[in-house]
């Protein structure tokens, strides 16, 4: 199946150390979208980068310190939007949030459901 | 820089044990050339031989020489030859060194990326489209990953470039939670391929991701790219299908 729309993304900039209530930030914020029901979430991990607090963050092999940039990539209708941003602002102390619209095909297998 | 024409062609002739300051005498003798500017010079090492001494030079297994024949060879002109000539036969000591008479039919040309070093990169701006398509990493198409085949597609299209992302966690229309997860062997992350290229080109390859991908989401948006092309790099054949491209969206 292939529906075509128009939708919203957000990509989330923050630190892999920012935490929210004990868990790590990006996993508390895609456990959110699942619990809103968002359409696509995914995280990823930069080598480095440097974010609003200007400090480099890097990965690095040699110690535990695991502050790597993280990007959170959020896509989903503006109304499902919407309805997360509130949660967003209250969770994100620092970070960088950019939203852009896009045009979106979605291929879908419907019988396939919980198959995996 | 050599011109076609006349020229001297110099041959030296060393045994490999032979040392000056500490080094082979050949890599002195090398480096000497090198910084005199001479155009160009090999060094060959033969694998018998012998010299004024008459002694027989030839690698044996049994006892490991040190001195087998070397020879150093360049192509100069005649002033030039002239003018290193006394430091050369110097430092070849008991070398031979030989002078013969060529003919430069066509010089060796200097690469090109070394002349426009500086500005040589092109920025280029302008609007263009991302497409960004999601998957699994386990979605295969044929007896391949699907991201794979995709970024062959790509290549095989003239897509300008795509670069493949691998999710560290994350959710979408057909997977489930997708964790990377260091003590568990999985196969199931997010992966995202973001390509870049005009509008008209993504969309004409569209039909294939219809038929190359089952389940996923295929995002567009509008970017304005601005391109540094190594114009020199435009001559030679380009390896990696990576993306050069900075987007600003």
């Amino acid at each position: 199946m292939k529906e075509e729309f128009t939708a919203r993304m957000l990509r989330i900039h923050f630190g892999e150390d920012d935490r929210w209530q004990g868990k790590p930030m990006h996993e508390a914020i895609i456990a959110k979208c699942k619990e809103l029901g968002i359409a696509e979430a995914i995280v990823f991990r930069g080598i480095e980068g440097y974010g609003s607090g200007t400090r480099i963050r890097r990965s690095s092999h040699w110690s535990f310190s695991k502050d790597a940039p993280i990007q959170l990539s959020i896509i989903d209708t503006e109304e499902q939007i919407a309805k997360l941003t509130p949660h967003l602002d209250a969770m994100i102390e620092e970070g960088l949030v950019a939203t852009s619209t896009v045009e979106v095909i979605r291929y879908s297998r419907a019988a396939e459901k919980g198959s995996e | 820089m050599l011109q076609p024409g006349k020229a001297v062609k110099v041959t030296i002739y060393l045994s490999d044990g032979a040392t000056h300051h500490g080094v082979p005498l050949y890599s002195s003798l090398l480096d000497f050339l090198f910084y005199r500017g001479v155009a160009g010079a090999t060094v060959t090492k033969g694998i018998a031989g012998f010299g004024a001494d008459h002694h027989m030079h030839a690698a044996h297994l049994v006892e490991i020489s040190d001195k087998l024949p070397i020879k150093i060879e360049f192509i100069e002109t005649r002033e030039k030859v002239e003018a290193i000539l006394g430091k050369l036969e110097e430092l070849a000591g008991t070398g031979l060194i030989e002078m013969q008479e060529t003919t430069v039919a066509k010089p060796a040309q200097v690469s090109k990326p070394k002349q426009p070093t500086i500005p040589a990169h092109l920025k280029i701006e302008g609007k263009a489209q991302m497409m960004r398509i999601y998957l699994s990493e386990e979605d295969r198409w044929k007896d391949k990953p699907l991201y794979r085949a995709l970024v062959e597609a790509m290549r095989a299209n003239d897509l300008a470039g795509v670069t493949v992302y691998r999710g560290i966690l994350g959710y979408g229309a057909h997977r489930r939670m997708n964790k990377d997860n260091p003590l568990v062997s999985t196969h199931n992350r997010s992966i995202m391929l973001s390509a870049i290229d005009t509008a008209e080109k993504l969309r004409a390859f569209l039909p294939l991701v219809d038929q190359m991908v089952a389940e996923g989401l295929v995002v567009f948006s509008d970017v304005d790219i601005i391109k540094f092309a190594y114009r020199a790099l435009d001559a030679e054949p380009s390896r990696a299908p990576a993306s050069s491209e900075s987007s600003g969206d």
